[in-house]
């Protein structure tokens, strides 16, 4: 046997929701046989569906506006309509215009005049990152670099001029006191 | 550009002609739309007035947006979506209505009646009216999409699928809104109904 809760003048909780939806006519098939099956051993249940049905057509308010309300009612909303369409003319005769051919020859044109301009304008643009003594040093930074590295070959070549010539050997026999290196 | 439209076209046909820019085809929508789009903004409003303005804005937008429209949906699913925005819109800017103001203005215009020892309407006139302010009141107090749930079904009788599309929502979300709906309207009325039925 099923739990009953009851609601206030309320069927089975477990239903309700199936309740509402069948007493729309939106309760699917296998849930609705089995609500069926279920409202005919269900007082609970039966009163709660005869409830939404005493009820809920009395929530809708009957409004019939007279025909001088629809009269007003279709000159306002041409009016409205009118007053929209003419803001948005002439905005949409710009977007008509720019739509169906000139879009691809304006596009066109401009890539051209950015070829051209580049092609001519070549070497001429400098960055704008550094003044122009800071790029100087950047520039010169690497070289500066290297001749350092050159200035210390040039003294390893000495050195070994020398050696041949036998200066530092000379030298080096005297620092050790005669012993041969 | 003006024309002169056979009554018998559908909305597809009259929609493709409004967005070519012929307006006389967008006054035909608006002409086969009109009551059903007011009659809900009534149910939201329970206002004449308010009702009127709710639902030309939404035809007014609905006109100014309808080259967007990609026909993908109906035009009165799409249309209905605005409406429905536009009536959740207007509940926030109102905020919710409680139930006791009223019942306070419906005891207050009852009382006035009395100190003046007029009876300008029959007793069944009075309790139609007292019922038509219990019913605004207890709707009045439900959440914005419980209550346009419960309108669309309950007045306009839209299948659910369709509210689930107009209010851009899964079917089983526009379930459980009408069933809470149902629930807290029972629950409000149900002492009024009692007295009726005694």
């Amino acid at each position: 046997m099923m739990r009953r809760e009851k609601l206030p003048q309320g069927g089975c909780k477990k239903f309700e929701a199936d309740l509402v939806l069948y007493y729309y006519g939106e309760c699917p098939d296998p849930e609705r046989q089995r609500l069926e099956a279920h409202l005919s051993g269900c007082n609970g249940c039966a009163a709660f569906l005869a409830g939404l049905k005493s009820v809920l057509p009395l929530t809708v308010e009957s409004d019939d506006p007279p025909a001088s309300f629809w009269e007003r009612y279709s000159r306002e909303i041409q009016a409205k309509l009118s007053a929209a369409d003419q803001k948005s003319s002439w905005w949409g005769r710009f977007v008509l215009f720019l739509q169906p051919w000139p879009v691809p020859v304006l596009a066109t044109a401009l890539v051209l005049i950015l070829a051209v301009a580049l092609t001519f304008t070549k070497g001429k643009w400098r960055s704008e990152e550094f003044p122009a003594e800071e790029e100087a040093l950047i520039e010169i930074l690497p070289l500066a670099e290297n001749l350092e590295f050159f200035r210390t070959m040039e003294v390893l070549d000495t050195m070994d001029l020398l050696e041949a010539g036998g200066g530092v050997g000379e030298t080096a026999r005297r620092s050790w006191g005669g012993v041969k290196v | 550009m003006e024309m002169s439209l056979p009554t018998e076209l559908r909305d597809e046909e009259l929609v493709v002609l409004a967005q070519e820019g012929h307006r006389s085809a967008f006054e035909s929508l608006v002409e086969r739309y009109q009551r059903k789009a007011y009659r809900v903004a009534f149910d939201f409003t329970r206002d004449r007035e308010e009702a009127k303005d709710l639902s030309q804005e939404a035809f007014l937008r609905a006109f100014v947006h309808l080259k967007g429209f990609d026909r993908r949906a109906g035009f009165y699913t799409w249309f209905y979506r605005i409406l429905v925005n536009l009536c959740l819109d207007y509940r926030r800017r109102r905020g919710r209505i409680s139930l006791e103001p009223l019942d306070e203005e419906a005891a207050g215009v009852a009382r006035a009646g009395e100190a003046k020892g007029i009876s300008s309407a029959p007793d069944h006139e009075i309790a139609g009216k007292e019922w038509s302010h219990k019913i605004t009141a207890a709707l009045n107090a439900l959440p914005a999409k419980q209550r346009m749930a419960f309108i669309l079904k309950n007045h306009q009788d839209l299948p659910i699928r369709e509210i689930a599309k107009v209010m851009h929502t899964a079917e089983g979300t526009v379930k459980a809104h009408l069933h809470r709906a149902v629930t807290a309207l029972r629950r409000n009325l149900a002492g009024w109904i009692e007295e009726r039925e005694s």
